[in-house]
């Protein structure tokens, strides 16, 4: 598939497909292993003791609300740390000194919360900033990253302005602009209306990077390859999204 | 500094800052404008303790150096520290210090309400008044070219606004202690 | 939020913010160690100059000062009702004096000017674990962000209770402006934590 066709919803679509062979070209293969990993606060267990491996290029988790689906996810980027057991992503223990941060990127839910400084393209290089990348190549990358969202427009805009959806794409793009080739996506459509859904649906469609998603929004992962459903802080279901769908709906009702 | 210690300050510093723009109250003749962004200084200290009600006072003073017009009225800029009454503004982050100083200690979650929002009542009107106007007035003495005497007296018909302020600061504190406590308690 | 600072080409304008703040803090010292009336009149017209010649136009000039120039002039005034002449007029053309230098700084310096000042000059005391010297451009961001959110919120909780026919009162709109202000915090920081945009801390 030519990598020099203009943006286009329609063709996030047909990249999808591609991007199997691609990630072989590029290298970019998950690996994120659990050993034995549980988070507990005090009396209450948060997450049960999980050992598995994960390596699929999309992956969902779903589950009803306290069923620790984040907590599993911010372990993974180190936000949360395991009281018990380790969690390694690309071979590195995420409480290391190094720790996991450079290779995962996380999205939040609130749109408004994560894009820190007034105008988009200050927020979105100060995450360059902090690691002391040269002015010039800043820029650079800057518009880079908003271009490949389409959405180089939004960089000059003050970030209290914007729509729910378009305050996403700039936290897509402020994530991304450092290079992760991870990214943990915490029900990044739960707080849009349903045109900026579409969208930030699409974009997460199109990405090259490894992408974990954690949301209600079943229609969001209904093809992913692997989906983890979980309940009560342990781990209900792993199976294509089909069955483990299946299986949420069985324990929702 | 936490992430979350450096985030509170600075969103308090913004609520100082919004207090500045909401429309002012403005007694007296004499030059000290009184507005509702004075009580937010009370309040960072009630709310977030000493050393992050500071921090959120020394970031509103990074503001105003910077050049940014964030204090009521929309003055800020470097002139802003020229003036006779820039001892008041000094005296904020040390109004706050004390004010959250005294709160910490003050204020046990096993208290009554009342005796709560006293305490709140005492720390905002020995940091928020006895401090700032200590500050306010030798500075006033010193470069205003008048004596302690007459800065003192100058300055006192500012104080019953003040004392009126210090008990909405408490009964603030009170609130959100309730709603949301945040305020480290020390013995 | 627009800055104080004026576009232009002028001699303060091209010098480094460094220079200005350090000629400010001299300027300070020398002014309140004379009580020399000639030559703290001197002071205030050469600052008065440099300030007037900046570009400014002429009605905005004077309006940046009105508020402090208004400060100094009452007290002034004050003083010299119930004080000798001779220490008023020396407050008077002390404060003048720094306000016109004071203004000029700040007219000529651009916010990023001195933030990058404020940055460098706090690095040091990044090795004794006090501050991390970006956190001041991190913090004065997040101000100017947050800022119109807050004012947002204001308006909000006070129509709602106009809705529900709550009378308006302090207390009443600043606790819950605070606490849902402040909720925030815990989200913001932990994207600024898991974009490792403070990455020197633990």
């Amino acid at each position: 598939m030519p990598e020099n066709l203009p943006s286009h919803p329609l063709l996030h679509f047909c990249r999808r497909r591609y991007r199997s062979e691609r990630q072989k070209d590029e290298g970019l293969h998950l690996d994120i292993r659990f050993e034995g990993a549980s988070v507990s606060y005090g009396a209450r267990q948060a997450l049960a003791p999980l050992t598995l491996q994960l390596s699929e290029n999309r992956i969902g988790i779903i589950g009803l609300n306290g069923s620790g689906k984040t907590t599993f996810a911010r372990l993974i980027n180190g936000l949360a740390k395991p009281t018990a057991g380790r969690v390694l992503v690309n071979g590195r223990d995420t409480t290391g000194e190094r720790g996991a941060l450079s290779d995962v990127g996380f999205i939040f839910q609130q749109p408004q919360n994560q894009i820190i400084l007034p105008i988009v393209k200050d927020d979105i290089a100060f995450g360059l900033k902090s690691r002391s990348v040269a002015k010039g190549e800043i820029e650079a990358k800057v518009e880079a990253v908003l271009t490949r969202f389409g959405a180089a427009h939004l960089a000059p805009r003050r970030a209290h302005e914007l729509s729910g959806g378009e305050l996403q794409i700039a936290a897509l793009a402020a994530v991304l602009v450092t290079g992760p080739d991870i990214l943990i996506l915490d029900e990044p459509t739960n707080q849009l209306d349903l045109k900026n859904r579409a969208l930030v649906q699409r974009l997460i469609e199109g990405l090259p990077e490894n992408a974990i998603v954690i949301t209600h929004d079943l229609e969001l992962i209904a093809d992913f390859d692997r989906v983890l459903v979980f309940h009560e802080g342990a781990l209900a279901a792993d199976a294509p999204a089909a069955e483990a769908i299946a299986r949420y709906r069985e324990i929702a009702r | 500094m936490s992430t979350r210690d450096l985030v509170l300050s600075a969103l308090f510093a913004a609520i100082i800052v919004a207090l500045g723009i909401l429309p002012p109250i403005t007694l007296g003749f004499i030059p000290v404008p009184i507005t509702a962004q004075s009580m937010g200084v009370m309040m960072a200290g009630v709310v977030l303790g000493a050393r992050r009600g500071s921090i959120a006072v020394l970031i509103v003073w990074v503001l105003v150096a910077i050049g940014l017009p964030v204090l009521s009225g929309g003055r800020g800029g470097l002139a802003a520290f020229a003036a006779p009454t820039t001892g008041f503004l000094i005296g904020w982050l040390f109004a706050a210090f004390t004010t959250g100083y005294l709160s910490e200690r003050l204020v046990k979650a096993e208290q009554s309400g009342l005796v709560q929002t006293v305490g709140f009542f005492l720390s905002a009107m020995i940091g928020g008044i006895v401090v700032l106007y200590a500050f306010g007035i030798i500075y006033l003495a010193i470069a205003g070219g008048v004596s302690l005497e007459q800065a003192f007296v100058g300055s006192m018909a500012f104080v019953p606004g003040d004392v009126a302020k210090a008990f909405v600061a408490a009964l603030v504190g009170r609130a959100v202690m309730v709603g949301y406590p945040l305020l480290p308690v020390r013995a | 939020m627009q800055s104080l600072y004026v576009e232009g080409e002028s001699f303060m304008h091209r010098l480094p913010a460094r220079a200005k703040l350090a000629v400010l803090a001299i300027l300070g010292v020398i002014l309140f160690t004379t009580r020399d009336i000639a030559l703290l009149s001197l002071a205030v017209l050469a600052t008065a100059a440099i300030y007037f010649r900046l570009g400014i136009p002429l009605a905005q000039a004077f309006d940046r000062l009105k508020p402090v120039l208004l400060t100094i002039a009452i007290v002034a005034l004050f003083s010299l009702a119930f004080n000798p002449w001779h220490g008023a007029v020396v407050a008077l053309l002390r404060l003048t004096s720094l306000m016109f230098f004071a203004a000029a700084v700040t007219a000529t310096t651009t916010v990023a000017e001195f933030i990058d000042e404020i940055t460098l000059l706090a690095r040091p005391l990044e090795r004794i674990g006090l501050v991390q010297a970006n956190d001041v451009g991190l913090a004065v961001g997040l101000v100017v962000r947050f800022v119109p959110e807050i004012l947002g919120r204001y308006q909000a909780i006070k129509e709602a209770h106009a809705a529900r026919g709550i009378k308006v009162r302090p207390v009443t709109l600043l606790a819950p402006l605070i606490i849902l202000t402040l909720r925030d915090a815990d989200n913001i920081a932990a994207a600024i934590d898991a974009r490792g945009i403070r990455r020197h801390v633990s």
